[in-house]
């Protein structure tokens, strides 16, 4: 005699039951997803994320090195190089 | 009084039997489902289904770099076959590492670019990216008017703390103690369509990743999905990716591009020679951008904007080799830093020759 609770058929609910709730998950995740992308479209999000970099970029300056400036980028680049080898 | 004794010790072992239960139910269902999972991650895997954007056993593999060479080339087949289905091309996922005793460089030369745009096409071409609504971009070219230069040859070195006939008191005095010496980008403007290139009296300057030795994006990225290889190259492993922008933010040049929506790449465009970490086609959710064209530098050639530039304005190469073109820009030219780099070190340098 088999126990209900140890039989096939249980097991076979318990994964059909796992299965439903990754299914479920997976369902929401995309739902959300779609909901996400629909509330502004992927081209005027894409053109925000340029704007903020033409910002950075006018906010920042380029300056012009000197030749100590440059000696020392090039041995602290090398350097920290090394040190990720390492 | 003795009928509420009794159900106040009935309550535990129900409690217990019922906690027992759940747990051996949630047991089962985990035990069935870590079954499950790589069964149907198999069994998709083999189909040939071209609508599968991401099949289940990419969606369980773990980081690239993390993996044995039998997990690599197993990931990197799986990719080859949905890629070449979806296509329909035959398609190359590449592994090639990164060559040993090389610390890539980027420079390029403001006075030379004409703003053309030659660069971007290229990149987008080379480099698989969405097409269209939008077409994903790694590189802006800003158009900036040419009276914001502000140095001259003679006070270049001035500027910093000189002796005087009062003695060495660290004060800094010269041509360049008052302004800074160098390129104004404040009035700078990405959105230009001109008829014709260059405009006389405008700088073009392209800006891409800059590939910081310190890069803040790496640090900022909660699932070391974006790692600086051992030549010095920012990569993305996009399967690891969670897509949650930290390192979009952490960015101070704000050079990476996020895919808000499902990428737009038509079979006919699309570059089949492609590698892991650089150019094979991306999915909706995640970061992306410039990698000197991994999949070519790796194999010894030149990045594709260098390739297209026809001014030749770019120059790229090895920074541990003194003979290399970064180099002889580094040691000849007027090199430019950002003002403001907060300590990222980049590798990419503007200069004018």
């Amino acid at each position: 005699m088999i126990k209900e609770e140890n039989s096939r058929r249980s097991f076979f609910k318990r994964a059909a039951a796992a299965l439903g709730v990754v299914a479920a998950a997976a369902g929401t995740k995309n739902l959300i997803a779609a909901s996400a992308s629909s509330a502004e479209s992927s081209s005027a999000k894409y053109a925000t994320d340029v704007a903020m970099q033409e910002k950075a970029v006018k906010e920042n300056q380029l300056v012009v090195m000197t030749d100590d400036e440059k000696k020392q980028r090039l041995d602290d680049l090398l350097n920290f190089h090394r040190q990720e080898i390492a | 009084m003795s009928k509420v004794s009794t159900k106040k010790l009935d309550e535990p072992d129900g409690l217990e039997q019922g906690r027992r239960e759940f747990l051996k139910h949630v047991c089962t269902s985990s035990v069935a489902a870590l079954v499950a999972a790589p069964a149907a991650a198999g069994a998709i895997a083999e189909t040939d289904n071209p609508d599968a954007d991401v099949t289940v056993a990419e969606f369980f593999q773990g980081h690239f770099v993390l993996m044995s060479d039998e997990e690599k080339q197993k990931a990197i087949a799986r990719l080859e076959k949905r890629y070449s289905a979806q296509y329909r091309k035959k398609t190359t996922v590449s592994n090639v590492e990164a060559p040993d005793g090389v610390l890539f460089g980027y420079a390029l030369d403001i006075s030379k670019c004409i703003g053309c745009r030659r660069c971007v096409h290229a990149c987008v071409k080379e480099n698989n990216q969405s097409r269209h609504d939008p077409e994903v971009q790694w590189i802006q070219v800003m158009k900036m008017p040419k009276g914001n230069i502000a140095f001259t040859a003679e006070n270049l070195e001035k500027g910093y703390p000189e002796k005087s006939e009062f003695g060495d008191y660290g004060v800094q005095v010269g041509g360049n103690a008052y302004k800074t010496a160098g390129l104004s980008t404040e009035d700078a403007q990405n959105y230009y369509n001109d008829d014709l290139v260059p405009d006389r009296d405008f700088f073009y300057m392209p800006v891409q990743c800059q590939q910081c030795e310190k890069p803040p994006c790496v640090k900022a990225c909660p699932v070391r999905a974006t790692f600086r290889d051992h030549a010095g190259v920012v990569l993305i492993d996009y399967n690891w990716c969670i897509g949650c922008r930290m390192c979009q933010l952490a960015c101070p040049y704000h050079a990476r591009r996020f895919n808000w929506g499902e990428p737009n790449l038509p079979a006919e465009e699309m570059n089949p020679k492609t590698h892991y970490f650089g150019n094979r086609p991306r999915m909706r959710g995640v970061m992306e951008k410039c990698t000197f064209c991994v999949q070519r530098t790796r194999e010894g050639r030149d990045p594709a904007c260098l390739e297209a530039c026809p001014v030749g304005a770019r120059k790229f190469g090895n920074l541990l080799d003194p003979d290399s073109d970064v180099r002889r820009v580094l040691a000849t030219k007027r090199v430019f830093r950002f003002k403001e780099e907060f300590g990222t070190y980049p590798k990419f340098f503007y200069y004018i020759g």
